[in-house]
């Protein structure tokens, strides 16, 4: 099928003018007449019991407005999982208990941001101290104590996959090998730290402007905790500066700034600081993965148990669909005869893991794909050639779990492999330099519905006006990614009218169609570029029979919609403007607008995805051997994401998941005392890649038609930072012979195992 | 936190930036990048009432080089000036390559030499190399000059000799004799762009057998101050280096450091990187100054 011109092409975002040049509005930049400044008080402590608080002082501070603790509010706890109402485990102010180093337990607003500062140490909270747990085995041990009362030795979900039979097919196998690997908490570091700012309006109804991926969510959940009707919640964004799965939940501050707005009646904004993100916030889950696989003599896989606990630290978070995904991602690139899959979601007093870009699948492949190496190493088979041999296909069936409905994974190991020039190199090696392989499949939105949202999973209003212009509504939120450029871009193509001539309202859950479960699991192209499609074909269902009649038209003809034009396919030249059509579509509908909704529910497709994307990428480096310094000297990177709708967003999606899978392998880490703190709480001590250090690349996309997306589109926005860690762990173990088994992979430990240092 | 107001004073002489420093006495900061200042201010650490500009003074942003009296880097010189300098890059490579690749391009178009002497990190980029120099800094006050040497200038992490109302008016920084060399190799732990967790610096002088007249070798990040290594220096001083001597003096650099374990490093690591990096350090400076380069 032949796609419309502006698929496919390279158009600049249309908010990067104004981002690059600080003019974007951001919810911290506003401000409202009267608004307090609100603060939290967090807990100093990994583990306790809140014996008393006394904020009589604090409120007593000339310039406070309002102090509120757990006590004060309605206390309903809250949970992504809404499904599952047990593992709706999270309060927005502690009672009781505090269980992370960072837990909210009091908050405050006042005149200005230095009274309200003042009025936290004016609180006084006593605690009993309890003993902190701060790992996933001194949680699971026998007699630990309880993190929370409700749950089972500390595990708050298990999730099981299992299908043909495990041990008939190890029995089988003529190599099998077990091994356990430990990756570590990193964080989004998102440019923007979260802020909200709440403003109430007759008595009982509540804005919030939002840094938040799913307002939906927090839209419902807000009501909940508030006591509220969801509809006297409208939550709504300016400018987003990046989530990356940290911005997906009901949050503390969210809950407080409108709480505390309905208590005083103006508006209150909280704003956090980055160090309360990197030293409390939500990170990526630590995971002890336990991998057995079993081979044939030749490379075919027979069998793999792969059973994992994720670190999930004080409460749910995501974790719970992060253990679910990391299940999935286990196996996901190839084929297993037989596989099962154990993974415990274990609380731990430590900040919260959820969500952070590829869900579960990052820390699986990072196990998966060294273990595969590590096979490949010892059958003496080619790394790329063992995973060609298994390697997932259009067709393939994972049981009970998806029907691969395009796949250009082997494609895109050929072409890492001709990009990388991996044959000639591996020939003639050079000492201290290596190249590693890592591949990675990932999800195009989930089919799951642990939300139990009553609506549809995402949806799009379109409305056309004589003009020529058009305007699109929709939930779906841009946070960096750039849904408001790529979803013009597909109602462009529908309407065949030009990008700019679309107005676009996101994100505003009062005036946008119900509804949208939230920019995550790489969703927002495929379902809201669905659902975008099928209002535009609405739109143009009521502009045919203007078509007809004015142009007499036969009923064999087929219309199109092309250059502002609307034409009879067969015969361009009969037809007229878009403008006039909608004109005189409008005329007689005693002003009614041109209006249509469009949704998207994925169906039939499976428990995990309607799509998947695959890709395969090496890394070549450089490791200097009296230093340990590891040089990513190139990445290349040969991936499917089906139908690029954008090709200058897919590829800045690909640089900035090389960022960040760099960041995961060599330099992010968010370091813990044995109190359970966290010591590097700056951008000094947290190391990020820096521009200096960002290799050159190289990349091809393999494209396939993925029939269940819009224009054939699948995800490019997580699966990308997935395969860099493996792959450059890899290219280490090439280049010096230190095979990593606990990220991340330091100096440090490169010179350990080479004997330089003890 | 919220800055707390301030006032900035951009005085246009030497003499007015004095004489304001003593009106404001009771609360003043000299101030000339702020690249640590206002990170201090910003977070509570300082709270000066006034701060004093030196960026508008006239002749304090001065580079210069006479072969009489070697290199004069003004009290309110750049970073990245320094670096790019001829004269520096020509003849004091070492500290060339330290102000052209420490901090970030931004930093280094605002941070001052001066800056990164007075703030007294033990991981400061500058510091080393102008101590393999063997560099002296002039300061002033309303009642005079003096010279202090470097060597003499740090007394602890973000502690030196300067008074509370001293100016650094230039960093002087002697003639290279003939056959030398020098070299400056840093490395940090994660990304290049992120403050030392180890420094070398080294600077070695030949006389026309090839033996060592005098060398220098100075660290940065791993003591409270950075440090000479007199030993190393002893071990060369009279000898006509070989691979071997080059690499035991190397490793008896080690002995000169006094590493912490910390968030950035381990204190083992940066024992080993003192001693892989004073090699090498070595080993450069030697053909340089044997190859009759600057
Ligand atoms: C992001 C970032 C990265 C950095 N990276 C590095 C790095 O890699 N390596 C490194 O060494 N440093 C680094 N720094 C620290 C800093 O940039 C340097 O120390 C710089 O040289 C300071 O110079 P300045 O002119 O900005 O000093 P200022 O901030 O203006 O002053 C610093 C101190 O020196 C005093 N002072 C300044 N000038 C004089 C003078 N002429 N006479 C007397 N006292 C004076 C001030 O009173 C103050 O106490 C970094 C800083 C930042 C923010």
């Amino acid at each position: 099928m032949k796609n419309p011109a502006i698929i496919g092409q390279s158009i600049p975002r249309l908010d990067a003018p104004s981002k690059v040049t600080g003019k974007a509005i951001y919810t911290d930049d506003m401000k409202l007449p009267g608004m307090l400044y609100g603060k939290l008080l967090r807990s100093p402590l990994a583990h306790a019991r809140i014996k008393r608080i006394d904020v009589s002082k604090a409120k007593a501070l000339p310039g406070v407005k309002d102090v509120i603790v757990g006590a004060d509010t309605p206390g309903v706890k809250y949970g992504n999982w809404r499904l599952v109402p047990q593992s709706q485990d999270e309060l927005p102010l502690a009672v009781d208990k505090v269980r992370f180093v960072g837990d909210e337990v009091a908050a405050v607003c006042a005149l200005d941001p230095e009274t309200a500062e003042k009025a936290l140490g004016l609180i006084e909270v006593e605690y009993e101290e309890l003993p902190a747990i701060l790992s996933v085995e001194e949680a699971t041990a026998e007699g630990a104590g309880l993190i929370h009362q409700e749950s089972k030795g500390n595990v708050s979900l298990v999730r099981k996959i299992d299908y043909g039979d495990l041990d008939q097919m190890f029995a089988k196998a003529d190599y099998v090998r077990e091994d356990t690997f430990r990756v570590h908490p990193v964080q989004h570091a998102y440019m923007e730290p979260c802020s909200s700012l709440a403003q109430t309006e007759e008595g009982n109804r509540v804005t919030l402007w939002t840094s938040t991926q799913t307002p939906y969510i927090v839209q419902c959940l807000l009501a909940s905790t508030l006591g509220l009707p969801e509809n006297n919640v409208r939550v709504m964004k300016v400018q987003i500066g990046g989530g990356f799965g940290g911005k997906m939940e009901l949050r503390p501050w969210e809950f407080c700034a409108a709480f505390m707005s309905l208590r005083t009646g103006r508006p209150v904004k909280f704003t956090l600081t980055r160090h309360d993100e990197l030293a409390y916030g939500r990170r990526r889950h630590p995971m002890t993965i336990y991998s057995k696989v079993g081979f044939k003599k030749d490379g075919m896989l027979l069998a793999k148990d792969f059973q994992v606990m994720l670190d999930g630290g004080a409460y749910n978070a995501m974790g719970p669909t992060a253990t679910f995904l990391c299940g999935t991602f286990g196996n996901m690139l190839y084929n297993y005869p037989a596989y099962r899959y154990f993974g415990r979601h274990v609380y731990t007093n430590k900040p919260p893991a959820s969500a952070m870009r590829g869900f579960g699948a990052p820390q699986a492949a990072f196990a998966a794909e060294t273990q595969m190496n590590m096979a490949a190493e010892e059958l003496g088979i080619d790394p790329i050639d063992i995973r060609l041999m298994n390697a997932m296909q259009t067709g393939d069936v994972i049981p009970d779990v998806a029907t691969i409905s395009s796949c250009g994974f082997k494609e895109s190991l050929e072409e890492v492999r001709r990009i990388s020039g991996w044959d000639q190199k591996r020939k003639n090696k050079t000492p201290g330099k290596g190249l590693g392989i890592g591949c990675f499949s990932f999800i195009s939105g989930g089919v799951f519905n642990w939300f139990n949202t009553k609506y549809n999973f995402s949806a799009a209003e379109v409305k056309v006006f004589e003009d020529g212009t058009a305007q699109l509504a929709v939930m779906a939120c841009d946070i960096g990614q750039g849904p408001d450029t790529v979803l013009r871009q597909i109602l462009a193509a529908e309407l065949g009218i030009p990008i700019h001539k679309i107005r676009l309202i996101s994100m505003d859950t009062a005036c946008t169609p119900k509804a949208d479960l939230g920019t995550w699991g790489s969703r927002v192209t495929l379902m809201n570029g669905n659902a975008i499609i099928e209002a535009a074909g609405k739109i143009k269902a009521m502009l045919r029979p203007v078509m007809f009649s004015e142009l007499d038209l036969n009923q064999i003809h087929d219309l199109a919609f092309e250059d502002e034009r609307v034409f009879v396919r067969a015969n361009p030249k009969k037809g007229m403007d878009f403008a006039e059509c909608v004109y005189k579509a409008l005329r007689g509908r005693e002003g009614e607008p041109l209006t249509a909704r469009g949704y998207y529910t994925p169906r039939n497709k499976g428990l995990v995805s309607p799509a998947f994307s695959f890709g395969a990428q090496v890394a070549e480096v450089a490791v200097d051997q009296d230093t340990g310094q590891i040089q990513v000297e190139k990445m290349y990177t040969a991936h499917d994401c089906g139908v690029a709708i954008n090709k200058m967003s897919v590829e800045g999606q690909l640089e900035g998941a090389i960022q960040m899978g760099l960041g995961y392998a060599l330099m992010e880490d968010l370091v813990m005392d044995d109190q359970g703190r966290t010591l590097n709480t700056t951008f000094l001590d947290y190391k990020m890649p820096a521009a200096e250090d960002m290799p050159p690349g190289e990349s091809v996309e393999i494209e396939t038609y993925e029939p269940e997306g819009p224009f054939g589109a699948k995800e490019a926005g997580e699966g990308l930072a997935i395969p860099t860690a493996p792959a450059i762990s890899h290219a280490v173990f090439e280049a010096v012979g230190y095979r990593c088994m606990e990220t991340p992979i330091t100096p440090e430990k490169v010179l350990r195992a080479l004997g330089k240092i003890k | 936190m919220m800055m707390p107001h301030f006032t900035v004073h951009q005085p246009d002489s030497l003499e007015e930036a004095l004489d304001l420093l003593g009106r404001h006495r009771s609360s003043v900061k000299v101030f000339c990048g702020g690249t640590d200042l206002l990170i201090k201010m910003r977070s509570g650490a300082l709270s000066p009432d006034h701060l004093v500009s030196l960026t508008r003074v006239k002749g304090l942003r001065t580079i210069s080089y006479a072969e009489s009296d070697g290199l004069v880097i003004g009290g309110a010189a750049r970073l990245a000036e320094v670096g790019k300098n001829a004269e520096v890059k020509k003849l004091y490579p070492a500290l060339a390559h330290a102000c052209s690749v420490m901090a970030t391009v931004q930093i280094r178009n605002m941070g001052t030499v001066a800056g990164n002497l007075a703030n007294a990190a033990p991981s400061g980029d500058t510091l080393a190399p102008l101590l393999a120099y063997g560099a002296s800094l002039v300061a002033v006050e309303r009642g005079g000059r003096r010279q202090i040497k470097l060597t003499d200038f740090f007394t602890g992490p973000g502690l030196n000799v300067l008074e509370p109302l001293e100016i650094i008016e230039a960093i002087r920084v002697p003639d290279p004799p003939p056959r030398c060399g020098s070299a400056y190799m840093r490395l940090s732990a994660r990304s290049k762009v992120d403050i030392a967790a180890v420094g070398v610096a080294g600077f070695m002088n030949l006389d026309l057998d090839g033996k060592v007249i005098r060398c220098r070798l100075a660290l940065a990040s791993v003591a409270p101050t950075p440090v000479r290594c007199p030993e190393a220096e002893a071990m060369l001083e009279g000898q006509k280096p070989d691979d071997t001597l080059l690499a035991q003096a190397g490793a008896a650099c080690v002995r000169a450091c006094r590493p912490i374990d910390d968030v950035r490093a381990t204190a083992s690591y940066r024992r080993a990187m003192v001693q892989a990096l004073a090699q090498r350090v070595l080993a450069k400076c030697y053909a340089q100054a044997a190859g009759g380069e600057a």
